[in-house]
């Protein structure tokens, strides 16, 4: 048989194709559903680890059906919004129908466009509420969790992850436990532009919503900037507008802690 | 035969050792060497993906059209890749190992090594000396990167596996975790394999 024939080489390289692409279809639906346990429990470590819950170290020693099981106990409620501020619909809680929004990059897109966004907020049982950032890095995407106090205004924790940023330099916004621990405590100053400064000197030049960029990390700490304040802005009416209070409210969350003590 | 079979095991892992001697493969030999964790899973992904593709490209080899065979076996390599990578995903263990090797696990499909063997071996040898003349190049590349990586980590963090081996008291040596000390290590480890073996001394 002539292999070097036109006819041949068209036929021999559509069947290899046809089967090459038989068999990674077939292996990434049976893999799909084990691979999405796996980025939905990546994603509870990394709300519940800036809502400290438990200490990043230990949630990330925890195993996958623990770690459902721990979401499950310590949330809330959880729900989504619209650019508008008004609760769109819930998610569920229950250990085996966690619902959680994960797809953040068309959540941005539609933050951008100004419609057509469905913003999650989770709310733990202690009053945190966590929501989600994304936004462009240096490489690809970047994005993170942040945990609000009851007040709402004060910040808890935080979490940040990346896709490709250059390790030693922009990884350290997930690498380094001193940067996210420097949000802790910090504020977001809503309505104000911007809401949230994430930029050189920014900590000498006062302000509580303010942390200094990562150095030699510039494009990487813009990027997160970016982000911060561009999903600090969709979250604006919702947390500005007093609903969030009333939502609290409404679930006996007491909402100044020290109130005995004032 | 047998003489031979053992040529082909060996020679990858000592005198032909592809990164050392042929210096494939260096770019990832870089990249994924901070942390032995990481550089195992990446030297046994290699391995699998180097065994697999010479085997199927060896079996294949007398029916591959000979005018589009690079793009054959392109597409053989790039399948075992994207396996080994949703094999990864899939774990529990090793979710988070794939994710911090990001990018690299895809970028195996153009680890030089793998391309090279094929198109040097496993398109002129039976099945079974090609599999193993591709585990055996993959191993020859993993030795390289775990003994980087063992340098790295305990200079770079004071640890091996994640585990604090140095005293607390060690100051952790930042350049180590940057590339360029990888590429001097590999000197340093070219240099040392060349002091022991005459052969491949230049005049």
């Amino acid at each position: 048989m002539n292999t070097n024939s036109n006819v041949y080489t068209v036929i021999y390289t559509a069947i290899v194709v046809v089967i090459v692409a038989a068999v990674l279809a077939f292996v990434a639906m049976k893999l799909g559903p084990a691979q999405d346990a796996n980025a939905k429990a990546e994603t509870l470590r990394q709300m519940m680890s800036a809502a400290k819950i438990r200490s990043t170290e230990e949630l990330y020693a925890t195993k996958n059906a623990d770690i459902l099981q721990l979401y499950a106990d310590n949330i809330e409620e959880a729900y989504t919004i619209d650019l508008e501020g008004n609760k769109t619909a819930e998610l569920g809680i229950s250990k085996d129908n966690i619902e959680l929004v994960s797809k953040l990059k068309p959540q941005n897109k539609a933050i951008k466009a100004g419609e057509g966004a469905t913003l999650p907020v989770y709310i733990f049982k202690s009053g945190i509420a966590v929501i989600p950032i994304y936004g462009a890095g240096l490489w690809g995407p970047v994005w993170g969790y942040i945990a609000f106090e009851p007040d709402c205004h004060t910040i808890a924790g935080a979490f940040f992850d990346h896709e490709s940023e250059t390790p030693g330099l922009g990884a350290k916004i997930k690498d380094e436990p001193w940067f996210r621990e420097k949000f802790a405590g910090k504020t977001v100053e809503w309505g104000d532009e911007p809401a949230f400064r994430l930029e050189k000197n920014a900590e000498a030049q006062g302000g509580t919503n303010a942390v200094d960029a990562i150095t030699g990390a510039t494009m990487t700490s813009k990027g997160l900037n970016e982000a911060l304040n561009t999903w600090f802005n969709a979250y604006q009416k919702h947390f500005g507008l007093g609903a969030f209070f009333n939502m609290l409210e409404q679930h006996a969350i007491q909402t100044t802690p020290n109130a005995e003590e004032e | 035969m047998a003489q031979k079979l053992k040529e082909t095991i060996l020679n990858p892992i000592l005198k032909g050792n592809p990164i050392t001697v042929l210096v494939l493969g260096i770019c990832s030999a870089l990249a994924v060497t901070v942390q032995l964790k990481g550089a195992l899973v990446m030297a046994l992904s290699v391995i699998a993906v180097t065994g697999l593709s010479s085997l199927v490209c060896s079996l294949l080899r007398n029916t591959i059209p000979n005018r589009v065979r690079i793009i054959v076996q392109l597409v053989v390599v790039a399948m075992m890749v994207i396996l080994v990578d949703q094999i990864l995903k899939a774990g529990e263990a090793t979710y988070a190992i794939d994710k911090q090797l990001s990018v690299y696990i895809g970028l195996i499909i153009t680890n030089c090594i793998v391309m090279g063997r094929i198109e040097a071996f496993a398109l002129g040898n039976k099945p079974i000396p090609s599999l193993l003349d591709g585990l055996a190049n993959g191993v020859g590349y993993g030795l390289i990167l775990v003994v980087v990586a063992f340098f790295r980590e305990l200079l770079g963090s004071g640890t091996l596996f994640g585990f604090q081996v140095l005293p607390a008291s060690y100051v952790p040596n930042n350049l180590v975790i940057l590339p360029p000390f990888a590429l001097i290590l590999l000197g340093c480890i070219i240099w040392v394999h060349r002091a022991f073996d005459k052969d491949l001394q230049e005049n």
